[in-house]
């Protein structure tokens, strides 16, 4: 009977170790531990051991169950785990094939250098303000302080829709309109499209200005130069320096158009700057009292900055982008890199 | 302004390099865009003296020179007949000349020649620019001029000369004397007086001519002064040649005097001859209505009767500030001149020359504004140089006749007020020493100052002015950043609608479209391109009065032609795929003419082609600005005529079209240069679509089920004509409690299914927030979805 059991169980772990799949395990279960299996019938023949043997035989008998058991087990687990190694070893795909789905699009250069601008003088108080493209010659023109027949309108090429209305040369004349609404403090920013009629290799007749505007009590020069420095380090880099040089402009006096350290060379001298290191992005001034006075502020008790300037400019020098024209020709492959 | 540095130091000792003058300028407010050194004008053209001339070998009129340049002799062959010992012009390998001819080393008729010899015209003189040149012939110089000088130095042709910017806020600086004055301020030194020097011959200019003026508002002050015995015949080099420095050509010794006044002291001046002034009258007035002057240039003139106008005794004969008549000018045989120095009003000269197109340098002067103080100037330095050149003989006394005027005006200030403007420190001695090198007069009176403003600044009206003037000149070096010290605390904002624009430009770009800007003037030939209807309310566009082209003449009321222009660009520049977006304003007369302004609307283009792309495509990006906006919109079959009619919807809100989406009409595509490949575009008023407080409400979350979700699908034949909006309409108005989803996911066609007939596959969602759903309450809801699509749109289940 020993004999015959150790018999059954090295047989049948010795087919459980050769077993390569969990199919072949499965018989080897049902061939040993099947009801009609050989350990299963082990047990039955357990009715003609005498009766003092049995409880010795079947201890031996639930031995070898267990050790079959425990090796099936054993090895269903390894083979189960071996063909899920298989099963994802044959999943293998080639990773370096192309994402499905949709590519995001972008946002245009101006409209991003626009957000940043806009971002750079809410930071220091400013309230972002629109108005109309075709505009009355008296917001463009009249209370800043340029009459009709003012020689100072031979400074912007303008796009006329009737003698009383314009394309507006300058986002200024949001300013006007703010000025003659608004009570002070009134410390805002006008992006928007402008038109001037002259179209040439580095002239575009619609850009886009970003006017800035603040009134209040004690507003001066010093005012200005910090905001305008401010936001030219924040826009180009922290080492940015501003320097301003007398200019005129018909409603702010005093007047000054505003340089800032080139960006390329960090005003070492270089092509962009014409070896001189600075490069001009704007002009600006303090608020003529006359433009105060029109628009219904009191010159006595307030003063004022404005300032302006091409958020174009600014977007080419911060991308090195080579000529104006490239940002309204829309071309794809120019667009796609502004992500 | 052109300044010759030769002709300033008539005025100012100029001790320092053009550039480092220019930066000067630069630094007080005067720009200089360019730095002009004549003697660059040409390169490598040389003084050489011709040291042997022999026969050319194979060429009757040819010669082969042997040419020293100092301490080298070069080989050149020329046909012109020159003999040894002559100095002359030579360019050399590499020169350009004026013409546009380069010069190289080469070989004439087989001997090698290294350059050429040069008359004027190649260097681009004439024989005004230069003395004692013959036009004709080559350059020759005088034995001793120093052998391989650049042969414009060695013509005296070597003044440099800036092209300084001049601001509207300063006229008075339209001259080279005014000019000095501010050079003067830059380098730190003195300005010289103009040189008054002249003697009259006795007679009296009231016996010669008479002025009346009829209209002093446009014509403030008329001085007039009389020369006889006057002689015509060239000027001198000196005058020629500076004012061909500053661009005008010289003419005769009376023409050019006046020029060089007009360019010296910024005064316009005018010549007339006396034999023109009828009844020896001047008369300045009005012109009649319709009244005609031919002018110097030769164009017939219709006045108006606001236009200014000089006239003798019966006929205008000269339109005022702006040119003489034809036959009042100067000639050969003119004896006898009347000069006129005036202040015309500069609004009405500006006017007048822009509505009868007429332009000179005189109303170019005029326009920018002429201050009280340089009409006299003007005269007596004209009347100098008629002296110092002996061209006639000058008559006692000047007419002059003007308003009254104040010749001085008083500014109260205090340094407190600058330095408040200024936000820096103002030391009082500074300031006065600053306004006194400026000629403003600063008077202490103890508690403020007073500044004396002179009749040629007429720029500066107040404080701010003053402050101007001081910093300039002080340096703005001096004003130190600050941010609002004693001003009020604001808070920056963006308003609503901007942030609205943002999240619809968000959305795009998450859809994968890339943003473009395009022009708002389009061709006013887009209603035909678009093919649209001739009462199409789109047609009504703002016109340019002066656009830049026909193509850029009309501001737009869609951006559908931007965007179809747009994809034609990236189509002919090899772009495979282009998906792209627009947010701009559109311009929306509300009457045409206009009487106000036009509406802007906000409006968004989509526009896209290329591989992968469909309607659908574009509904998505539609779809999903909805969705970001929390708009359930309808989409229903377009008829607009640029489009796809069997592939383009518009975009209802509320049942009101807000736009539209679709395939581009074949047609329309060939009409702008993009068929034979599929283009989609879209179109979305935003303005109707934005409702601010919507916008910033904040939509709250809904509550959603925690029980299983039950899913069916239905299959259901319908008439073909039924749409797949129309069934989900069905069953959206049927309003079925438990459904929390449904969608479309297949419709097809077949024999089986019948003519005319298609089966649409529908799924559904089911959810209960209090339990979960049992196979009898979804059947019950199936159910009355069954019913709702048998009565809506005779479904039958298959």
């Amino acid at each position: 009977m020993k004999e015959k059991m150790d018999k059954i169980k090295n047989e049948a772990l010795a087919l459980i170790d050769s077993a390569t799949n969990t199919a072949e395990l499965n018989d080897v279960r049902v061939k040993y531990l099947g009801k009609s299996g050989e350990i299963s019938a082990l047990m039955r023949d357990m009715a003609g051991v005498p009766k003092e043997e049995r409880p010795m035989v079947g201890k031996l008998v639930n031995e070898v169950r267990f050790a079959v058991e425990e090796a099936l087990s054993k090895k269903t687990e390894l083979l189960a785990q071996a063909e899920k190694v298989a099963r994802l070893k044959a999943e293998e795909i080639d990773v370096t094939l192309p994402a499905i789905g949709n590519e995001m699009g972008t946002l245009h250069p101006l409209t991003i250098v626009k957000n940043e601008l806009i971002d750079i003088f809410a930071g220091m108080g400013f309230s972002v303000v629109e108005g109309p493209e075709i505009e009355s010659d008296l917001y463009n023109f009249q209370l800043l302080n340029v009459p009709k027949d003012h020689p100072a309108r031979d400074m912007q090429d303008t796009f006329y829709i009737n003698d009383n209305m314009v394309l507006r040369t300058q986002t200024s004349a949001v300013q006007a309109r703010v000025m003659t609404t608004e009570k002070p403090p009134i410390r805002i920013v006008c992006p928007g499209k402008v038109y001037r009629s002259d179209d040439d290799a580095s002239h575009s007749p619609i850009f886009n200005q970003f006017e800035g505007l603040a009134v209040d009590k004690h507003i001066t020069m010093g005012d200005l130069k910090g905001c305008l420095e401010t936001f030219a380090q924040k826009i180009f880099s922290k080492d940015t320096k501003v320097r301003l040089r007398p200019s005129y402009f018909p409603f702010t006096e005093p007047s000054v158009e505003v340089d800032v350290t080139c960006a390329m060379c960090h005003g070492k001298g270089c092509r962009i700057c014409k070896g001189t290191g600075w490069v001009e992005i704007l002009g600006a001034g303090i608020v003529n009292p006359v433009v105060l006075d029109m628009c219904g502020i009191d010159s006595k008790e307030y003063s004022g900055f404005a300032f302006g300037f091409g958020i174009d400019r600014i977007a080419m020098i911060k991308y090195g982008i080579p000529n104006i024209k490239m940002l309204y020709e829309n071309d794809e492959r120019f667009l796609k890199q502004f992500n | 302004m052109l300044a010759p540095i030769s002709w300033l130091k008539d005025y100012v000792d100029i001790n320092v390099s053009p550039s480092v003058l220019a930066k000067k300028l630069v630094a007080i407010g005067f720009e200089v865009e360019d730095i002009i050194y004549q003697e660059k004008q040409v390169s490598n053209v040389v003084v050489g003296k011709i040291v042997q001339v022999e026969k050319h070998p194979n060429a009757d009129r040819l010669r082969v020179t042997q040419i020293d340049i100092g301490g080298k002799t070069l080989q050149v062959v020329t046909n012109v007949p020159v003999v040894g010992g002559e100095v002359v012009a030579l360019s050399l390998d590499g020169a350009r000349l004026a013409n546009g001819l380069e010069i190289k080393t080469g070989e004439l008729r087989g001997v090698k020649s290294e350059g050429m010899l040069c008359g004027l015209e190649e260097l681009g003189l004439t024989v005004d620019s230069v003395e004692g040149q013959d036009e004709k012939d080559i350059i020759r110089f005088n034995d001793g001029t120093p052998l391989g000088e650049n042969a414009l130095v060695a013509l005296g042709y070597n003044d440099v000369i800036l092209d300084v910017s001049i601001t509207a806020n300063r006229p008075d600086c339209n001259g080279i004397f005014k000019l000095a004055k501010e050079v003067a301020v830059a380098l730190g030194t003195e300005c010289r007086e103009p040189k008054i020097n002249y003697k009259s011959v006795g007679g009296n200019v009231n016996d010669d001519v008479s002025v009346e003026v009829k209209n002093q508002a446009l014509c403030p002050r008329y001085m007039a002064a009389s020369v006889k015995n006057v002689k015509i015949f060239p000027s001198s080099q000196t005058i020629k040649s500076r004012l061909l420095a500053v661009g005008i050509r010289p003419i005769n010794n009376i023409v050019d005097i006046t020029n060089y006044v007009l360019t010296e002291i910024g005064q316009p001046m005018h010549a007339f001859d006396k034999r023109e002034l009828g009844g020896n009258k001047i008369v300045v007035r009005n012109a009649k209505e319709d009244e005609i002057i031919v002018s110097l240039d030769g164009k017939e003139n219709h006045l108006k009767e606001d236009m200014l106008v000089i006239c003798d005794a019966e006929k205008p004969c000269a339109v005022a500030g702006i040119m003489g008549g034809l036959n009042s000018g100067i000639k050969d045989d003119t004896s006898e001149i009347v000069f006129e120095s005036a202040k015309f009003a500069r609004d009405s000269v500006r006017r007048t020359s822009r509505a009868l197109n007429l332009r000179s340098d005189s109303s170019a002067r005029f326009e920018k504004g002429i201050d009280f103080g340089s009409q006299e100037l003007g005269l007596k330095r004209a009347l100098t140089l008629i002296y110092e050149t002996g061209s006639g003989d000058i008559q006692d006394g000047i007419i002059d006749v003007k308003v009254d005027y104040q010749k001085t005006r008083e500014i109260e200030f205090t340094t407190r007020k600058i330095a408040d403007i200024l936000g820096c420190k103002v030391p009082k001695a500074k300031l006065v020493e600053i306004l006194n090198k400026l000629g403003i007069e600063v008077k202490d009176n103890g508690k403020s100052l007073v500044a004396v403003i002179g009749e040629d600044r007429d720029d500066i009206v107040g404080v701010n002015d003053l402050a101007e003037e001081f910093i300039r000149v002080y340096g703005y070096g001096h004003v130190k950043p600050t941010l609002f010290e004693y001003s009020a605390l604001t808070e920056g904002s963006k308003p609503s609608k901007i942030k609205f624009v943002d999240k619809v430009k968000n959305t795009m770009v998450a859809c994968g479209l890339d943003e473009a800007v395009t022009y708002s003037f389009i061709s006013a030939k887009f209603a035909e391109d678009l093919r649209l209807t001739d009462d199409d309310a789109a047609r009504n566009a703002v016109k340019i009065m002066n656009p830049l082209g026909e193509a850029l003449s009309v501001m737009r009321t869609s951006l559908t032609h931007s965007m179809l222009e747009t994809l034609a660009y990236n189509k002919t520049h090899f772009v495979k795929q282009a998906k792209l977006f627009e947010v701009s304003k559109v311009y929306i007369p509300k009457s045409l003419p206009l009487e106000e302004l036009p509406s802007e609307v906000e409006t968004l283009s989509i526009g896209m082609y290329g591989e992968g792309i469909d309607f659908f495509f574009a509904k998505h990006a539609v779809e999903e600005l909805m969705r970001a906006l929390g708009k359930n919109a309808e989409y229903v079959r377009s008829t607009r005529p640029f489009l796809h009619p069997g592939r383009s919807a518009e975009v209802l809100l509320y049942g009101k079209s807000v736009g539209y989406v679709g395939e581009v009409h074949p047609d329309v595509q060939e009409t702008y240069g993009i068929d034979n490949f599929r283009v989609y575009i879209a179109e979305i008023n935003l303005d109707e679509v934005y409702d601010e407080a919507e916008f910033e409400t904040r939509r709250k979350v809904q509550p959603f089920s925690k029980f299983p979700t039950v899913d069916r699908d239905l299959a259901v034949v319908v008439d073909d004509k039924y749409l797949a909006g129309d069934l989900l309409g069905a069953v959206k108005a049927a309003k079925i409690k438990y459904l929390t989803d449904m969608r479309v996911f297949d419709t097809y066609k077949s024999e089986q299914i019948g003519e005319g007939k298609k089966s649409v596959a529908m799924s559904f969602s089911f959810a209960c927030l209090e339990r979960t759903l049992t196979d009898e309450d979804v059947n019950a809801e199936m159910a009355k979805i069954l019913s709702a699509l048998k009565r809506k749109v005779g479904a039958k289940i298959r």
